[in-house]
């Protein structure tokens, strides 16, 4: 059995509806099989089966796990300057990851030299900050991405 | 000249003054509320910041996000607009406190003549006719039992930090007096916070005429002609024109004289209009209206002036000689050239959206407006969706012009008031110049 052969079977059988073909003779045993349906090429390619399942299945638990919580995006109520600590050089109110309590001050935005402290209105955790330090914000410009607590 | 101006207002007026800082070379600034996200003025503005969301008290009025706005955008002037906080001393004071040029009078000015009484009270120092009504506020029932049968009914109650039409009650017997007393009153401290109400007498088909004026920081004030604004609706303007046809010459130069007088003895600066009531011979003062007015292109077109550049330009502190050298208009008007321009405002009668638009055009039109085809007309604000403004070489012609534009527009969509438009320029009594205030009822009266 020579290259050309092998290469045009394994062809036949990629576009056929065949899943397992086993060739045989006194020289030479080929054994095609296919794995899940419509996988791109770089994953069969790279990765066994199991990796692969594995892979889907993390993907599906992300989305799972993303329907179930619950995303809230905190905006600016006012318009002004987003400053992320009471001073230049004082740590920020917050971080990504921190947890806070309603009442908690998240930032201050500056309006007409008046420093207005935004505080949470609910319980939560910081997930992403939206807006850098310094930035100017309007009505409805989003400042924190959170996550509500149980 | 500035670099860049605030403008916290919407619709019609903030397209307008945008189209004019272009052409002074200014940046254009907009604030605006959620609902006016995707409106003309801010598609048009240079920059538009969103300042709160659609209910007026919380973006237009709201004075902490309107000067913040500014001060972050970095513009020096605010231009208020009509209505809103265009007439608010205490805004306009904020403004100034802040370090910003607030394109209109002075905040003591706005205190001054904002309240009725006392503007009233400065016209009959300087000996301005007034109409015949109370001193005063009238503080109980009982005074204003007094001040109507001494003045003679019918009466108007009118709420003395009152505007656009409310806050204002014809009583034409005594026994309506009681029940109307504490409606205005409760109208007047709901609408303005301020519960204090005169009494004026209701003068017989009067015609509501007002005289334009503009007056710079260097001592210089200017007369642009008068309006005719009786056609109203609930006390709001419907049609305006000019000139005035139905005041006989030497009263339009005695009223011209004694508005030019006021101003001068309060200091004006900027925009400003004078109204007055003309009956029978007679003209009495009624009111100042501080900024800029809706119907002010009637005038720009009559006088051939650019009034919000003039605006722009005395907030700046330019001599206005500079650029109204010689007496453009008035020349023109006496030797008998001068145009005749009538506006009709058109209003939406409900919400919605705008599914066909067709705007009139050509030889001897102008529209100012903010509208376009799919443009959600809002419930949260005023009615307004266009100005139509027309002229010719004669009141005739500029009828018949009208007339002609009120049938080539056509908004789908929304329920309008082009049809009681087209009435009232189509009937006898607007042709002989012979209506007043009562118009419009008498109009849909024959129904």
């Amino acid at each position: 059995m020579n290259e050309e052969t092998v290469f045009r079977l394994i062809e036949k059988f990629e576009n056929s509806n065949l899943v397992v073909l086993e060739f045989k003779n006194r020289e030479f045993k080929l054994r095609l099989e296919k794995g899940i349906a419509n996988l791109p090429a770089s994953v069969s390619g790279e990765n066994s089966v199991d990796e692969i399942v594995d892979k889907v299945a993390e993907k599906n638990k992300d989305e799972t796990e993303k329907r179930d919580v619950n995303y809230q995006i905190i905006t600016s109520p006012i318009v002004g300057t987003f400053y992320r600590a009471p001073a230049p050089d004082a740590p920020p109110f917050v971080e990504e990851g921190q947890k806070v309590k309603k009442g908690d001050t998240l930032c201050i935005i500056e309006a007409m030299k008046l420093m207005n402290q935004i505080e949470a209105e609910y319980d939560c955790t910081i997930v992403e900050i939206l807006n850098e330090n310094g930035a100017k914000v309007e009505y409805g410009t989003p400042l924190f991405k959170v996550i509500l607590a149980e | 000249m500035f670099s860049s101006v605030f403008i916290p207002n919407r619709g019609e007026i903030a397209v307008r003054i945008i189209r004019t800082l272009r052409e002074l070379g200014i940046e254009s600034v907009v604030g605006y509320s959620t609902e006016d996200r995707n409106s003309l003025p801010v598609m048009l503005a240079d920059r538009s910041v969103c300042i709160g969301p659609p209910e007026s008290v919380k973006s237009y009025l709201n004075v902490g996000n309107i000067i913040s706005a500014a001060l972050i955008s970095h513009c020096e002037a605010i231009h208020p607009g009509v209505g809103f906080l265009a007439e608010s001393h205490s805004f306009a004071t904020s403004v100034v406190k802040n370090g910003l040029i607030f394109i209109g009078p002075k905040p003591e000015t706005l205190k001054e003549l904002g309240n009725k009484i006392m503007a009233r009270q400065i016209a009959m120092e300087l000996g301005i006719p007034l109409t015949p009504g109370s001193e005063g506020s009238v503080d109980s029932l009982d005074e204003a039992v007094e001040v109507a049968n001494e003045i003679g009914y019918p009466i108007l109650l009118k709420a003395a930090a009152g505007g656009g039409g409310k806050g204002i009650r014809v009583v034409r017997e005594e026994r309506e007096l009681p029940k109307l007393f504490s409606l205005v009153k409760k109208e007047a401290e709901s609408a303005f916070g301020e519960g204090a109400i005169f009494v004026e007498t209701f003068v017989k088909n009067p015609r509501h005429v007002e005289v334009q004026l503009l007056a710079d920081r260097h001592g210089n004030i200017f007369v642009f002609g008068e309006r005719d604004c009786t056609i109203q609706k609930n006390h709001q303007k419907v049609v305006e024109e000019s000139p005035a046809v139905v005041l006989p010459p030497d009263i339009r130069i005695e009223m011209e004289r004694d508005a030019k007088r006021l101003f001068e003895r309060i200091g004006y600066i900027g925009a400003g209009t004078v109204e007055f009531l003309y009956s029978e011979g007679n003209y009495y003062f009624m009111e100042v209206n501080a900024r800029i007015q809706v119907e002010h292109p009637v005038t720009e077109v009559v006088e051939g002036v650019d009034l919000i550049a003039l605006q722009v330009l005395a907030a700046m502190g330019e001599d206005l000689n500079k650029y109204l050298g010689g007496d453009k208009g008035r020349l023109r008007r006496e030797k008998g050239e001068g145009l005749h321009c009538i506006e009709c405002r058109i209003n939406a009668l409900t919400p919605g959206k705008i599914t066909h638009y067709v705007q009139p055009g050509g030889y001897g039109v102008r529209v100012d407006t903010h509208i376009f085809c799919g443009y959600e007309v809002s419930p949260y604000y005023d009615s307004m969706l266009a100005k139509l403004i027309v002229y010719g070489e004669s009141r005739g012609e500029a009828i018949t012009r009208m007339r002609r534009a009120l049938l080539d527009l056509r908004i789908d969509g929304v329920k309008t008031n082009i049809p009681l438009l087209i009435e009232i320029v189509s009937s006898n009594k607007f042709l002989k110049n012979d209506y007043s205030t009562d118009f419009i009822s008498y109009i849909e009266g024959g129904k």
